[in-house]
This record gives C-alpha cells, structure tokens and sequence, in this order.
C-alpha cells in the first residue's frame, strides 16, 4: 500500500512537472506573438479616435506588468493558473478569460468526452471480432473502414453531413442549441435541445476515434491472441466467448486504458476544426477564432493550457488506474505484491 | 525435394531487405496500393505536362467559369469517331434565361482532342529559392518547355470542370497533389534529422540525458498536434510571399510531428544498445560515432522507413487541415487543402458538385499510404515469419 501511493505520488509529480513544461511551451509561443498587449490595446484606443504616443505605450506596458522579465511573467502566469485559476484578461476582448471560457470548456469537454466513449463502445466488440474472425473477407472490411476513417479527416465529415443536411432536410444542424434555447439557462428542456444537436459532434469526432481505438484493439488482441496460454486453455476445452473474455481480450485491454489519453488528445485536436465548420460554441472554435482572426494570445494560451492540462490529467488517472486493475504492473509498482 | 532445398537456401542466405521486399511483395492489398500511389505520385511530378492549362490565375479560361467537367466522347447521334472529340459550347445569355449565362450545347459542332500539343510554357528543373536574406536565395533556371499530353483546336477541355475564375480543376488538382506531397516530404525530413538526433541521443546515452529528453518530448506529446499547429502558424505575416509561406508550413509540420518518431528511434536503441555485437564493436576499440554509424543506423533502417511512410499520411492531413481553416497554405498557391476549402460553401453541393473531385484524391492518397505503411509494418516485422 505504501508502494502505491508512492507510485501515485510520483506519477502526480511527474504530470506536474509536465504541466509546467507545458506552460512553458505554450507561454514562449505567446511571448512570441509581435505586438505585445499594450500595443494592441492602445492600438484599439486609436481607432477609437485617442491619439497616442510612446510614452503612453510605455505607460500602459509598466501597467500591464510587461516590462517585467520573461522568467518573472512566466512564472507571474503560472502561478496565477495553478493557485488561483486565474487566466488573466484577454487584451483583445478585454474580458476576463475564465468568465468567457469556463461554460464552453465544460460543453467542448463534455462533447469529447462522449465521443470518447461512443468510440471505445464501438470499437472494442468490434476490434474483438475482427481479430478473432474465421471469416477473412469480415476482417479486411473492417480494416477498410477504419483506415477510412484515418483518410476521411473528420472536418471533411462534417462538412459532407452538414452541407446533405442543407439541401435535403433544409437545416444546417450547426450550433449546440437551437435559436430558443441558444440564451436561455440551463434546463430539462435545453439539455433536450442539446442533446438534440450535439450527436452531430460527437458523431463526427468520434468517426476518427473509433478507427484508431479500432485498430489498437485489433493489434493487441492479435498479438495476445497468439499467445501459449490462449492455446492451452483452448486445448481445456474452453471456447467461444468464455475463452475472449477471460483470456486474451482481458489481457489486451489493459492497454487500452493507456491509449485514452492519445486518443483524448487526437479529439482535443480535431476539436476546434469540426467546431468551426459546425459553429460549436465551446472552446475550440474559440481557439481557431482567437488565433486566426484576433490573435488573441491570452486566450488562446489558456485554451491549449486547459486541453493539455485535461489529457495530462487523464494521462495520470489512467496510469494510476491501470496500476491498479493489472496484476503485471501492479507487481512493479508494489514489488511483489 | 530440390526446389525446396533450394528455396530454404535462399530463405536463409537472403539479406534483411530482400526478405523485407519479397513480404511486401506478397502482400496483395498493400501492392494494389502501392500502384496506385506510385501512379499518383508520377502523375503530380509531370504535372505540368499532363495538365492542358496553367493552374494559376494565368490559365483561367474566361469562357468558361464555373464549368460542369467535359468528359471526351468516341460516338454521339452523328456517328463514331477514332479521335475523341467534344461539343462545343457557348456562353449565351437573353431574356429566356433571366439574364443570367448559360452555356449552350451544340452537338453539331465537334471539337477534337489533340495529343502532345503546344500550349502554356512550364519550368523543369526550375529551382527558385526566395527566403529572407539575400545569402539563402538561389536560382537554378531550368528548361522551359510548352508540350502537353492533351488538348483541343478551338475552346477548352476541362475534364474535372472549372472554379468560379475559370481556372482548370484538373490542373490544380494535379499541381494540388505535387504541392501537398512537396509540404509532406519536407515535413518528413525535417522531422526525421530532429527526432534521429533527439532520439539518437537519448537513446544512445541513456541515463539522465535520456530521462530529460523524454520529459520534454512527452510534454510535447500531450499538446493536442492541430492546436499547436495553429498556435504557430498564426505568426505567419500575411504580407509573406507563397513560396516563404510553404517553407515555413512545412517547418512546421517537421517541428510538431518528430516526438512519436524520435521515441520509436530511442526505443529501438535502447534494445539494441545491450546487444552482443555492439558490445563486440565497443571492445575493438571503436569510437561512439563508428557504432551509431555503422552498426545502430543499419539495424534499424528499415524501421525507420516504415515509420516515415506511416508519419506521411499525417503530414498530409495536417497540412490539410491548417490550409482548409486558412492558416496554412493561400491561394495563388494549389493545395489539396485550398482546394477542399473551396468546396466549403453550400451552393457547391447544391450546383458545382465537381468541386469535390480533388476530395477524392486527398481520400485516395491517404488511404494507400495507409495501406502501404502497413504492408511495409508487416514486412519488415522480423516475427512475422510465415
């Protein structure tokens, strides 16, 4: 028991330290950005018909912290997220970021988090067929199918469903909500509305999950499948499902559970563009929006930072939790044990 | 009794490669793939020839915008003809359209398709190196050449139709996939040195040169790719001009993409660093760069292959990806990724259905990587002895 929770604590600091490398990442790229902050704002004053000078550039950057050193305003900003969950003001919206962000983080993570699922439901019976088929032609179909899904981006996806959805049915299906609920609170009737819309999503995002979580299980479950231990139990007269589940997709699922943080990172990543093309509005198209249109660096720093901050946090919860369920790295977490 | 013997011989005396080449041979999905993306390949790299018109704005045909594909025919109700032909068409607009144009079909009028004719003058070997900095640029002139594989008397031939400026769809899709295959291998060889170096090193070394480089190179690994991609490729200027714009995408994608290749590379040395004849070397006397050279790069050439042509179809995808959402690569420049961005709009499905073809050859071109990738996984898998 001691052993584990000091395998716990090493791998929470492990994810932490990480986190920080990540941090740091994601804050050079910002710094990296031309035009600081005060620029920018001070450029919006402009227009707004103030004139300005250098000084009052220098001013506004003294006010903003900006003249401060790198390292300092690195570790000003982390310690701001991590202490405080504070992200700080968007200098182009000129709002507070956690205010804008905090509803439509927990919609886009609720919408990966079930394409996940809908993806590992899907794809775990049917890896398991695939590899065990006697019917070749079964096999080289669902091969088919889920290199399909590697080849057909998901953006691409959506756009065709999007665009058969207009001319057929004559409604686009974009958006989380329909035009009644879009500002209203949250209640049984929206979550309905939600849940309405929101297949469309899922469905797309996870089209590509399945087909990688797809061909994980079928590689794994072939290289188990092969195994001696498989073969002497067949020889103990142990068939059909009975012997899948206790033996080789039970071994070969273990990592499985390791792939969720890959495969929660590659939705993450198709995130923003299949809310673009659907006008999803959480987080991602945040993202493209911030970066793309505004360059609004704040933002999207404190995007990528929660993304990341999620898998690093799923990386970790499955780490500990494999440890737990498989005897064979159980043993060399607790040695012996 | 003979042949077999035989045949065992040649099993047991063949070289890694030669066994590697005769799996990969039999492999019946990944060959069908393999024809057909080394035809594809061929194709985007005489694109120039086989396209009958320019695909920059200089060959549009101002006759002919937003056109339906023209498909050559052999016979129509007039009776059959050896030399493909087409119909002619004219632009016509009056009072029974509502003013709008209108293309009208006029099947007495044949136009004939020509082969290895003269048209727009295209560069080969042409390279013209433009970066910042006047020490980087260079310029190799090339030769110009005007022949074509096809083309008609009188008019244009559009077999995939046209854009909205009259710009010829199978010419940019072929220019597309020259261009998007050129990002790719780039891109590739970008991130092969930095993830054979990184990689190298850590495996090689070990230790805490090894534990520190995997800390950073996992950190990368858990940033979400597309995100990371945009975040970057936002400090593009608009004001840069195409060519500087495609180098740095390609930068890119080689800096996102060389974490998942640099731990295949470490795993890999990290096994064969303990083995017998690397420690044999060690005892000779040879030095650190004599081993990785002559012993640990051959041993795992073919890994690193493999891992290349799977790494491709996901350079091509990204590259698709940042171009479609306008980060990446712009117009004037063809791109298989501009070109899906064009057919984003709803009146494109509803009238202008060709502007999906160069969808299908992003489909296709990803999928027989895919296929080739995992042949050549199979292939050069040394387990998977039959």
């Amino acid at each position: 028991m001691i052993n584990f929770i000091q395998f716990t604590f090493t791998r929470a600091f492990l994810a932490f330290i990480t986190l920080l490398l990540v941090c740091f990442i994601v804050f050079s790229l910002m710094e990296l950005v031309p035009g600081t902050c005060a620029e920018r704002y001070l450029a919006f004053k402009n227009t707004q018909g103030s004139s300005i000078t250098v000084e009052d550039i220098r001013a506004e950057e003294k006010r903003l912290g900006l003249d401060k050193p790198f390292l300092y305003r690195y570790g000003k900003w982390v310690s701001n997220i991590i202490f405080k969950g504070d992200f700080g003001d968007s200098c182009i919206l000129r709002m507070n970021i956690n205010e804008l962000l905090s509803g439509r983080f927990l919609l886009s993570l609720a919408i990966a988090i079930t394409a996940l699922l809908f993806s590992y439901i899907i794809a775990i019976p049917v890896g398991i067929i695939s590899a065990t088929t006697r019917y070749k032609s079964i096999d080289t179909t669902l091969k088919f199918i889920s290199y399909l899904g590697i080849a057909l981006p998901n953006f691409l996806v959506a756009l065709c469903i999007m665009l058969f959805m207009t001319v057929y049915f004559g409604d686009t299906m974009t958006g989380l909500f329909s035009k009644d609920y879009e500002t209203a609170p949250w209640s049984y009737n929206k979550f309905m509305d939600f849940l309405s819309r929101a297949w469309l999503p899922i469905f797309v995002l996870g089209w590509n999950a399945t087909a990688f979580a797809l061909q994980t299980v079928r590689a794994l479950m072939l290289d188990e499948n092969d195994k001696l231990y498989v073969m002497a139990a067949k020889a103990r007269g142990i068939t059909g499902m009975s012997l899948l589940w206790r033996y080789p997709a039970k071994h070969s699922l273990g990592p499985v559970i390791n792939s969720i943080g890959f495969d929660l990172n590659r939705i993450f990543s198709a995130l923003p563009i299949v809310a673009l093309i659907l006008i999803l509005t959480e987080a991602g198209a945040l993202l493209i929006e911030a970066l793309a249109r505004s360059n609004d660096q704040q933002l999207a720093g404190a995007i990528i930072f929660l993304l990341t901050a999620t898998i690093v946090f799923v990386n970790f919860v499955t780490d500990v939790i494999l440890a737990i369920i498989d005897p064979r790295i159980r043993k060399g977490v607790m040695g012996g044990g | 009794m003979e042949v077999s013997n035989k045949k065992k011989e040649a099993y047991y005396t063949a070289t890694q490669m030669q066994l590697v080449r005769t799996r990969f041979f039999g492999n019946r999905s990944a060959m069908i793939a393999g024809s057909i993306l080394l035809f594809m390949i061929i194709c985007s790299l005489f694109a120039d020839f086989l396209s009958p018109y320019d695909p920059t704005i200089a060959g549009r045909d101002k006759e002919y915008e937003n056109g339906a594909p023209q498909i050559p025919m052999f016979w129509d109700e007039n009776g059959f003809s050896a030399r493909p032909f087409l119909h002619t068409l004219t632009k016509y607009r009056g009072a029974d359209t509502n003013f709008r144009w209108v293309y009208k079909l006029d099947t007495e009028k044949r136009r004939y398709v020509y082969f290895f004719v003269k048209g727009w003058e295209y560069k080969v070997f042409d390279f013209n190196i433009n970066l910042p900095g006047k020490i980087l640029d260079f310029k190799i002139p090339g030769f110009t050449f005007n022949t074509h594989l096809f083309g008609v008397d009188k008019g244009g031939i559009h077999l995939f139709g046209t854009d909205k400026a009259g710009k010829d769809l199978f010419s940019r899709t072929l220019n597309a996939i020259y261009i998007s295959l050129a990002v790719g291998t780039l891109g590739v060889i970008i991130s092969f040195v930095l993830s054979l170096i990184i990689g190298g090193i850590s495996g090689y070394y070990g230790g805490w040169v090894d534990s520190l480089l995997q800390m950073f190179t996992d950190a990368i690994r858990t940033v979400p790719p597309i995100p990371l991609f945009m975040c970057l490729a936002a400090f593009a200027p608009l004001e840069w001009s195409s060519e500087l714009r495609f180098f740095f995408i390609s930068c890119l994608l080689g800096l996102i993409s060389w974490p998942t290749l640099a731990r295949r590379v470490r795993t890999h040395l990290l096994s064969e660093r303990s083995q017998e004849y690397i420690l044999a070397a060690k005892l000779c006397g040879a030095s650190s760069t004599h081993i990785i050279v002559r012993h640990l790069l051959p041993s795992f050439t073919s890994y690193i292959i493999v891992d290349l042509v799977i790494s491709f179809p996901y350079m091509l995808l990204s590259e698709t990806a940042l171009s479609f959402i306008g980060l990446g690569l712009r117009e004037p420049v063809n791109s298989l990724g501009v070109l899906l961005q064009n057919a984003t709009k709803a009146d494109v499905l509803l009238n202008y259905q060709w502007y999906f073809i160069p969808v299908f050859f992003l489909v296709v071109l990803i999928l027989t990587f895919v296929y080739v990738g995992d042949g050549l996984r199979d292939a050069a898998d040394p387990h998977k002895v039959k």
